[in-house]
């Protein structure tokens, strides 16, 4: 490298010409390879130095064509412009005023920020009250990383000389004016704009709600990390007229991170030269850390309550609550006492499985797994296990048999009848909660979603709550058992109800069949259906020959043949048959003109210029199926898709596929439903609200159709 | 509605859920690859499973490498790790046509003139390991573990400048972390942002 000392400047004006004559100055340039890359030039927005009368000192660096330096933060590679002021004592020099940069993309996903062609780096000078000497001379040692294929470090020594005098006129104006135009504002009071910042997972997600937003076609955010943080690229996550969010992902381990400074850069088109920016600076953050997420918490922990009571309303707990309230109307007659200790088991239940999958869910988090909504039902076995639960249940409603808990074990310290209501009161509670789990992530998942990116605690406390909702009303009953008189007397018709409850069981448990079916195809469904054959057989003869008034002898032929038969059945149908069975190759194909998922093929469309609509669904949610019903294979939305070309991909989450989990992730999502719309390659991507509409999803198509169509 | 019991229960469990489970750093798997040295025989980041594996991202023409290599720092690492049993791979992912991509012969060049002491010199200017593990810089250093697990990643040292008069004073986050592993101990700094010129893909 080569420091080469040019006298004279080029394409300056006439008039900025007369003032550098007046104000004798250094200029320094960067050679390489015979090349001029970079000419240095310090400047001052004045003609003169007024003694206490601060002005602005401005480096400008003219970079060769194609040739760039960095902004304060560089991005992927590298570095910042650096300035160090020799000022003699008693001066005092500003921060560097950085202009709004570009954001270059280069091969390799490599983001940087920066300068092309030229900047001009300006700082505020404060000279002191009192200055001697006739002329002021101040010197900065500059260093610069300037690249185009290759990087070059510079640096120059430059020197401003100023003539002190009682009065200045401006200088440079027209320079100053242009790059002063191109400095971040600082952030409008909350009338104009507001800025809350939230953490999901190891993402950060910025959301700023202004109505200056609808104006420009191009939004960004350029982060400033401080400290040892790592940032990756923010992305516009979602945009509505008003608002836009941002995931910034966050690659070091800071957990505690909650927000970061940064620019919000709008434009007509990116690095237009009409770009605009806000500066987020740390005041603005402080404030919206201080309130923000505390009253989120609370927010999010009452949305959890409330969800926990609707369920109870569901159609996958709804039998067993129903059992339940039977139970109380049962109890109605009986002693207050007895009433309470039943009840409170029934929410001990609850509560004890709510705390045991947190727990579970913290264990598998702290273990760095992939965490994810409903993740149980990803796996046929869970299912598997569900369909005999399920079906054990509706055979015991029919009064096929009666379930005897363990008495002898139990007999004792206290009287039988009640340690066996008292078990199977908390037992019911879990049972309740574990059919629950399917259908709670349309209305929990914006809760859990929150809730899993928090810490342990938070966590715990999110799904005490939803278990605090589901038990509200047992617990109201608990406390007012007179209110039970509210409830139907009993009589002969319970009988008939409870029977009648043993038929929406078998349904639910035709359900969970059909969620097999899609997991391990028709065999694996039929393979499940003997083996659950077998358990009915089995509960069949636990009613007919393993009664209490039964003989011992035919007691032990009885349970020998039932474990007999459930072994044999459970190793056969399931251990052989079950495991082995795959989807069979005409069972996989996707309704109508959908395409199965995988990220490359998500790419590859994208890549042609193609528009891509991405339906996150599963065979055992049920929001899902309601969705594509309702709105995606209707006409109107089938037919908009096709008008527009878009290519629509199914990403089917059945058994946990964890490329989409992945995805799912990135979302901020912790299951499905999930709908996303890639308008193109260089667009974000549009998130959908979980219930669909068939107008939002018109709306957004109408908005894509200029880019489908110009190509 | 009374709200009472619900509280109390709530308050109670709440009250003991004072949990501080502190998240280790999650190690993902390091991708194999197969990438051939200036003589082209393959070295594939599996044959080396059981050893502990530094990754070097690398451009004879970036300053930021020569800082490192100009005055033997990079070559004093590379011999003091791997007379420790240490596999030391020095990875060019540039693409052909771009500054810092190296033909066989001139890999050779580079490594006899600047007496590197790696285990191999790879070329990869498909640039496919440098995408596999999103390589952004010169240097990007990855350290992976017998496992075959990755516990490091990001720069080589602490002071991001091309002047190599910034070494002395700097802390080597590579030494740290290689000490820190061959001593049994959990890596203090498993993540920084790497420095240096970009890597220019294909």
């Amino acid at each position: 490298m080569l420091l080469m000392r040019v006298t004279l400047p080029r394409k300056l004006s006439l008039g900025l010409c007369l003032l550098l004559a007046l104000s004798a100055r250094e200029i320094s340039a960067q050679s390489y390879q015979g090349r001029e890359l970079v000419k240095a030039t310090l400047l001052a927005d004045t003609s003169a130095v007024v003694p206490g009368k601060p002005f602005t000192a401005g480096l400008l660096l003219r970079m060769a064509p194609g040739w760039h330096t960095y902004w304060k933060f560089s991005g992927d590679a590298g570095l910042p412009t650096e300035i160090k002021w020799k000022l003699a004592p008693g001066w005092k020099a500003g921060e560097i005023e950085w202009p709004i940069p570009l954001k270059t993309n280069d091969p390799g996903d490599i983001q940087t920020y920066g300068y092309q062609d030229e900047v001009l780096l300006m700082q505020e000078i404060t000279p002191p009250p009192v200055i001697d000497d006739s002329v002021v001379k101040l010197t900065e040692e500059v260093n610069w990383l300037v690249c185009e294929k290759i990087c070059i470090p510079g640096s120059a020594n430059l020197q401003l000389e100023l003539p002190k005098s009682t009065t200045s006129a401006a200088a440079n104006t027209e320079l100053f004016a242009r790059y002063r135009r191109l400095l971040p504002q600082n952030w409008p009071g909350s009338n104009v704009a507001t800025a809350n910042w939230s953490r999901a997972g190891s993402d950060l997600h910025l959301t700023v709600t202004s109505a200056a937003v609808a104006n420009y076609p191009s939004a960004d955010f350029y982060p400033l990390p401080q400290g040892n943080t790592i940032v990756g690229h923010p992305k516009v996550q979602s945009r509505k007229p008003n608002e836009i969010v941002f995931r910034i992902p966050i690659e070091s381990a800071d957990k505690n991170l909650l927000s970061m400074q940064g620019l919000i850069v709008f434009a007509q088109r990116e690095n237009g030269s009409d770009r605009v920016a806000w500066r987020l600076a740390s005041p603005a953050i402080a404030s919206a850390v201080g309130s923000a997420p505390a009253r989120g918490t609370i927010t999010f922990l009452f949305f959890g309550f409330l969800g926990g009571l609707i369920l109870n309303l569901m159609p996958c707990v709804l039998p067993v609550i129903s059992l339940k309230i039977f139970g109380f109307i049962q109890q109605a007659g009986q002693s207050r006492q007895k009433v309470l200790r039943s009840g409170l088991a029934f929410v001990a239940g609850i509560f004890v499985w709510f705390i045991g999958l947190a727990l579970l869910l913290i264990a598998l988090k702290a273990a760095g797994r992939e965490i994810t909504w409903a993740f149980q039902f990803t796996n046929a076995y869970f299912v598997l296990f569900m369909s005999v639960v399920v079906l054990v249940f509706a055979l015991n409603l029919f009064g096929v048999f009666e379930i005897s808990l363990p008495q002898t074990t139990t007999r004792g310290l206290l009287g039988a009848t009640e340690r066996k209501g008292e078990a199977g009161s908390f037992f019911q509670g879990v049972f309740a909660t574990i059919l629950a789990t399917p259908c709670t992530a349309p209305f929990l998942g914006t809760a859990l979603g929150f809730a899993f990116s928090q810490s342990p605690a938070i966590i715990l406390s999110m799904f005490l709550a939803i278990a605090a909702g589901m038990s509200a009303p047992y617990l109201l009953l608990c406390a007012r058992p007179a209110w039970l008189r509210f409830l139907p007397r009993p009589g002969p018709w319970m009988l008939h109800a409870k029977q009648f409850m043993g038929f929406l069981l078998l349904a639910t448990l035709l359900f969970l069949l059909y969620v097999l079916g899609a997991q391990r195809g028709l065999e694996g469904a039929i393979w499940a259906s003997c083996f659950l054959l077998i358990v009915s057989m089995a509960c069949w003869m636990k009613g007919a020959f393993f009664s209490p008034v039964a003989s011992g002898k035919a007691k032990m032929i009885a349970g020998a043949t039932m474990s007999i038969l459930l072994l044999a059945g459970a190793v056969y149908f399931i251990g052989d048959k079950f495991s082995a069975a795959k989807i069979g190759p005409g069972e996989s194909q996707l309704p109508g003109d959908w395409q199965a998922f995988t990220p490359e093929r998500l790419q590859a469309e994208l890549a042609q210029g193609r528009s891509v609509f991405v339906d996150f669904t599963a065979a055992w949610c049920l929001t899902c199926k309601f969705n594509e019903k309702s709105v995606l294979e209707s006409a109107a939305v089938r037919e908009a898709f096709q008008r527009h070309g878009v290519v629509k991909l199914k990403a089917d989450w059945t058994s946990g596929d964890p490329a989409i989990t992945k995805l799912l992730q990135q979302f901020g999502r912790p299951g499905v439903p999930l709908y996303v719309l890639y308008p193109g390659k260089s667009e974000e991507p549009i998130v959908f609200p979980e219930l669909l509409t068939k107008s939002i999803i018109l709306d957004k198509l109408e908005n894509i159709s200029p880019t489908v169509a110009s190509q | 509605m009374n709200t009472k019991p619900i509280l109390t229960i709530l308050g109670s469990l709440a009250a003991t859920a004072v949990l501080a489970i502190d998240l280790p750093p999650v190690g993902s798997a390091a991708p194999d690859f197969s990438l051939p040295d200036a003589k082209g025989k393959p070295h594939s980041l599996s044959e080396y499973k059981g050893k502990y594996v530094v990754l070097e991202w690398f451009n004879p023409e970036c300053p930021f490498v020569k800082k490192h290599y100009g005055g033997g720092n990079m070559q004093k690492l590379q011999e003091q790790y791997t007379s420790k049993g240490v596999v030391w791979l020095t990875i060019d992912s540039n693409a052909p046509g771009t500054e810092g991509n190296l033909s066989p012969e001139q890999a050779e060049k580079v490594a006899n003139a600047w007496k590197t002491k790696q285990t191999a010199l790879l070329l990869d200017p498909e640039g496919k390991a440098g995408r596999a593990y999103g390589a952004k810089n010169t240097p990007n250093m990855v350290i992976i573990n017998p496992e075959g697990k990755i516990v490091y990643e990001g720069a080589i040292d602490s002071k991001a400048t091309p002047n190599p008069g910034d070494i002395p004073s700097s802390t080597n986050y590579v030494k740290v972390a290689l000490d820190e592993s061959l001593s049994g101990k959990p890596i203090s700094n498993p993540t920084t942002k790497p420095y240096g010129c970009s890597v220019k893909y294909k």
